[in-house]
C-alpha cells in the first residue's frame, strides 16, 4: 500500500514529531479550532483559562494515536481497529472533519519544516492520514 | 458573499506583499499535481508528469501556476467583491475548461500549505484562518457561474 520511498518519508516526518506529541497535537488543535471553528462541536467545551491544558491533553492524545498509526502503517485495520470502534459508535464525526484535521496538520509540518518539507513527503504524508482517517470511518455505516 | 474583518485583510495583504507570484504559484499547482494525481487529468498537454521532480521543474507547470496566482493578486486587490472579479473566469472554467469546482479547494488548501511554507512560525493559525476564508471565497465564486 505504501512504497518504501513512501515508508521513509512517512518514518522521517514521525521521527520530527515523536516526543513532542503535546506540543504538536496543541498546535494541530489550535489550528483547527481557529480555521474550523464548527470542529470544536466535537470537543468538551473550552474552558476559559484552561484551554491551553484541555488542547495539550487532547492534541497529545490523537498524535499518540498517529504514531501508532506510524507504527503499524501496514495494518492500519487492527492496530486501529479499538479507534474505528470510538469513532464509529460513539464520537461519531462527520467524515468531512477528518480532511480539516489532515489539512491543519500539512500546514503545521509546512509551517515547521519549511524547505525541508519537498512534495514528496508533503504527498507521502497525506497518503497516510487519508487512509487513517479511512480505516477510522469505516465501521460507520 | 464573504466578509473580511480589518485584522484578516491586514493580514492577507502583508502576506501577499511579500510572495513571489511566479515561484509559489509554480510551486502550487505542482504541489497540486503530486499530492492528488488524478488533478493531472486537465494536463494532459503539459509533457511530462511521471514524476514529483518532473512535475515541479515542467516549465509548462511553471507558467500555469505564475497565470493562476497572478490572477488569484485581483482577489487580494478586491475582496470585497470577490463573485464580480471572478465572473467571466467562472464561465471559462464551467463553459470551456469543464473543472469541477471542488478542484479549486483542493488548490486552494495547497496555496496555504505553500504559504506556510514559506512564513513559517509567522503564519499563526489566525494567518491561516484569514486565507483560509480567502481561498474558500475564491472557489465559491469560481463556481458562481457554473450551470
Amino acid at each position: 500500500m505504501f512504497s518504501a520511498e513512501e515508508r521513509s518519508h512517512i518514518v522521517q516526518i514521525w521521527n520530527y514529531l515523536s516526543g513532542h506529541e503535546a506540543i504538536f497535537g496543541t498546535e494541530l488543535l489550535q489550528r483547527l479550532f481557529t480555521v474550523y471553528p464548527s470542529t470544536k462541536s466535537y470537543f468538551p467545551p473550552l474552558i476559559p483559562g484552561l484551554e491551553l491544558t484541555q488542547m495539550q491533553n487532547h492534541g497529545e492524545q490523537i498524535l499518540m494515536a498517529v504514531g501508532v498509526a506510524v507504527d503499524n502503517m501496514y495494518d492500519l485495520r487492527t492496530a486501529l481497529s479499538g479507534l474505528a470502534d470510538l469513532h464509529a459508535y460513539s464520537l461519531r464525526v462527520e467524515p468531512t472533519n477528518f480532511h480539516f484535521l489532515i489539512h491543519c496538520f500539512q500546514v503545521m509540518l509546512a509551517s515547521h519544516l519549511q524547505s525541508e518539507y519537498t512534495a514528496e513527503m508533503h504527498a507521502a504524508w497525506d497518503k497516510f492520514l487519508t487512509n487513517v482517517a479511512v480505516v477510522l470511518t469505516e465501521k460507520y455505516h | 458573499m464573504v466578509h473580511f474583518t480589518a485584522e484578516e485583510k491586514n493580514a492577507i495583504t502583508t502576506t501577499w506583499g511579500k510572495v513571489n507570484v511566479e515561484e509559489t504559484g509554480g510551486e502550487a499547482l505542482g504541489r497540486l499535481l503530486v499530492v492528488y494525481p488524478w488533478t493531472q487529468r486537465f494536463f494532459d498537454s503539459f509533457g511530462n508528469l511521471s514524476s514529483a521532480s518532473a512535475i515541479l521543474g515542467n516549465p509548462k507547470v511553471k507558467a500555469h501556476g505564475k497565470k493562476v496566482l497572478t490572477s488569484f493578486g485581483d482577489a487580494v486587490k478586491n475582496l470585497d467583491n470577490l463573485k464580480a472579479t471572478f465572473s467571466k473566469l467562472s464561465e471559462l472554467h464551467c463553459d470551456k475548461l469543464h473543472v469541477d469546482p471542488e478542484n479549486f479547494r483542493l488548490l486552494g488548501n495547497i496555496l496555504v500549505i505553500c504559504l506556510a511554507e514559506h512564513f513559517g512560525k509567522d503564519f499563526t493559525p489566525e494567518v491561516q484562518a484569514a486565507w483560509q476564508k480567502l481561498v474558500a471565497g475564491v472557489a465559491t465564486a469560481l463556481a458562481h457561474k457554473y450551470h
